[in-house]
């Protein structure tokens, strides 16, 4: 599914990425862990064509990320949903319309927007909430809803970048915990966060960064 | 539009200020133009006789007029009549001819040629084209100032094209400024929007709209202004005594020229778009 092959990245003087070389299977639940500034960031804005490394390749679900036309890269980026640590969303529209964006870039029609956002939101658990603005939702609803908007459209893989990175150990449990079922249902799963939380709730590989090298994998007992 | 109002409304104001003034010259170089070509029909051409020709030799100069494409209408004016409009045109002259014996004056035709003829290098091709013609002396149509007028036009041709393109710049320039706001507004909307895969073109399209609606309206309120400025200077043409009844050779542009400056108007807000839209091009998050 995800396959990183000697991939270095430098800004200026700084190395983010060094000589990193791992693969992600379908299916598989894995944690990037790593201090802030290991490079985690880096690499998962590589997977999405956000940043191209100055070495190495990069291959999500056998295509060529590095070699990518630049607008080749939308369609790449609607197979991959992505969480964000500040959410994301847009203030002026309801929890349904910003769950809906991603079907809405790409042309569904209306009643399935209608059935697959509902089917998302019920996923999250915040149905309830459809017709509220982000600023009427608690810290842990609206990380809900970017989830939410991040699966809606059925992606092959789900990156979240420090997802409970503004939430408190309660609610990262929960949100942890629906990415598990998430990640059940088919959908590879891949956590970056330098939680240590999150670790002992995940009974899963860790990819472990350190300064932008890649350190040998350890699997954590939850 | 909605999410920056007070900014969109100086937007189409100022474009609407801008288009005006290209449509005051405009309106004014199609008004001289129009006048001109009105003095350009009455042009008279005449062609002179040689003093000796044969009545059959004049009949056949006349054949040769008369069969001329070119030409619309013409009148013969025998040596005769030459000699009493002088004598009518010039009371106090006529003596000066007496004095001569015989009539000096030639036989001529007074030629008007057919409006595709009328542009003053078709004039001069066909005036030479007679000359060539035998028992023809000589063929005047006030050469310079035919000359000077098409020339005139050419400048005020030339300095309008100049000022509508310094204005249109302007404008397009005014509306790329207000497009480029638009984005910065919504900046962190349009990340998002490339994070979950819109296109390049889904995000630009709105925004093209956009220019081409601030474009569209200031053209429209440009043709607002035109048209009160237009009716007001009429109005006091009317009351100057002197220009009295020149109010009426003046028009403003007909319907589909005025659809056509929304048209141009149009084009250009989406230029300034497309001149704002490139900074955010591709698929950058």
């Amino acid at each position: 599914m995800i396959q990183l092959i000697h991939v270095s990245k430098r800004y200026d003087q700084r190395l983010a990425l060094s000589d990193v070389t791992f693969e992600i299977g379908k299916g598989e639940f894995v944690l990037l862990m790593g201090p802030s500034g290991a490079g985690k960031s880096t690499l998962l804005r590589m997977l999405i064509g956000a940043e191209r490394p100055d070495e190495g390749q990069i291959f999500v679900q056998q295509k060529n990320v590095t070699t990518l036309k630049p607008s080749d890269i939308p369609y790449l980026r609607r197979k991959v949903g992505t969480v964000f640590q500040d959410f994301r969303l847009l203030p002026k529209k309801s929890v349904f319309d910003n769950v809906a964006l991603p079907l809405l870039v790409q042309g569904t029609s209306p009643a399935d927007i209608r059935r697959k956002v509902t089917e998302a939101l019920r996923a999250v658990g915040v149905e309830h909430k459809r017709d509220q603005l982000p600023a009427g939702l608690s810290t842990g609803e609206q990380q809900r809803v970017c989830i939410a908007r991040a699966i809606v459209n059925g992606p092959v893989v789900l990156l979240a970048d420090e997802p409970t990175g503004n939430l408190d150990p309660a609610l990262t449990s929960e949100i942890i915990e629906l990415f598990k079922l998430i990640n059940a249902r088919g959908t590879t799963v891949v956590v970056a966060t330098h939680d240590p939380l999150v670790m002992t709730q995940v009974n899963r590989r860790v990819l472990t960064l350190s300064q932008g090298r890649l350190l040998p994998e350890q699997r954590v007992m939850g | 539009m909605r999410t920056n109002r007070t900014t969109t409304m100086v937007a189409i104001l100022t474009t609407a200020f801008t288009l005006a003034c290209v449509g005051v010259f405009l309106l004014v170089y199609v008004n001289l133009r129009t006048a001109a070509g009105s003095l350009q029909d009455d042009v008279k051409i005449m062609v002179y006789l040689d003093d000796r020709l044969s009545a059959d030799s004049v009949a056949g100069v006349e054949q040769h007029l008369r069969s001329d494409r070119a030409v619309a209408s013409l009148l013969f004016i025998s040596k005769e009549q030459a000699l009493g409009e002088f004598k009518a045109q010039f009371p106090s002259e006529s003596h000066l001819l007496e004095g001569l014996g015989q009539n000096p004056l030639p036989a001529s035709f007074v030629v008007a040629l057919s409006p595709l003829f009328h542009s003053p290098d078709a004039i001069k091709r066909w005036a030479e084209r007679m000359r060539q013609v035998g028992g023809v002396s000589k063929v005047d149509y006030n050469q310079d100032w035919i000359d000077a007028l098409a020339t005139v036009i050419r400048s005020i041709e030339l300095v309008a094209i100049g000022i509508g393109v310094i204005l249109s710049a302007a404008a397009v320039t005014i509306i790329a400024n207000t497009i480029r706001l638009t984005l910065f507004a919504r900046r962190d909307e349009i990340a998002i929007l490339r994070l979950i895969g819109a296109t390049s073109s889904f995000i630009r399209v709105p925004y093209l709209l956009e220019g081409a609606v601030l474009g569209a309206l200031g053209s429209a309120l440009s043709l607002v202004m035109l048209k009160c400025m237009y009716e007001l200077f009429r109005q006091q043409m009317r009351t100057m005594g002197r220009f009295a009844g020149l109010d009426n050779l003046i028009a403003f542009f007909p319907p589909s020229v005025c659809l056509a400056l929304i048209a141009v108007g149009m084009g250009l807000g989406v230029a300034g778009s497309f001149v704002s839209m490139r900074r955010f091009g591709g698929a950058k998050a």
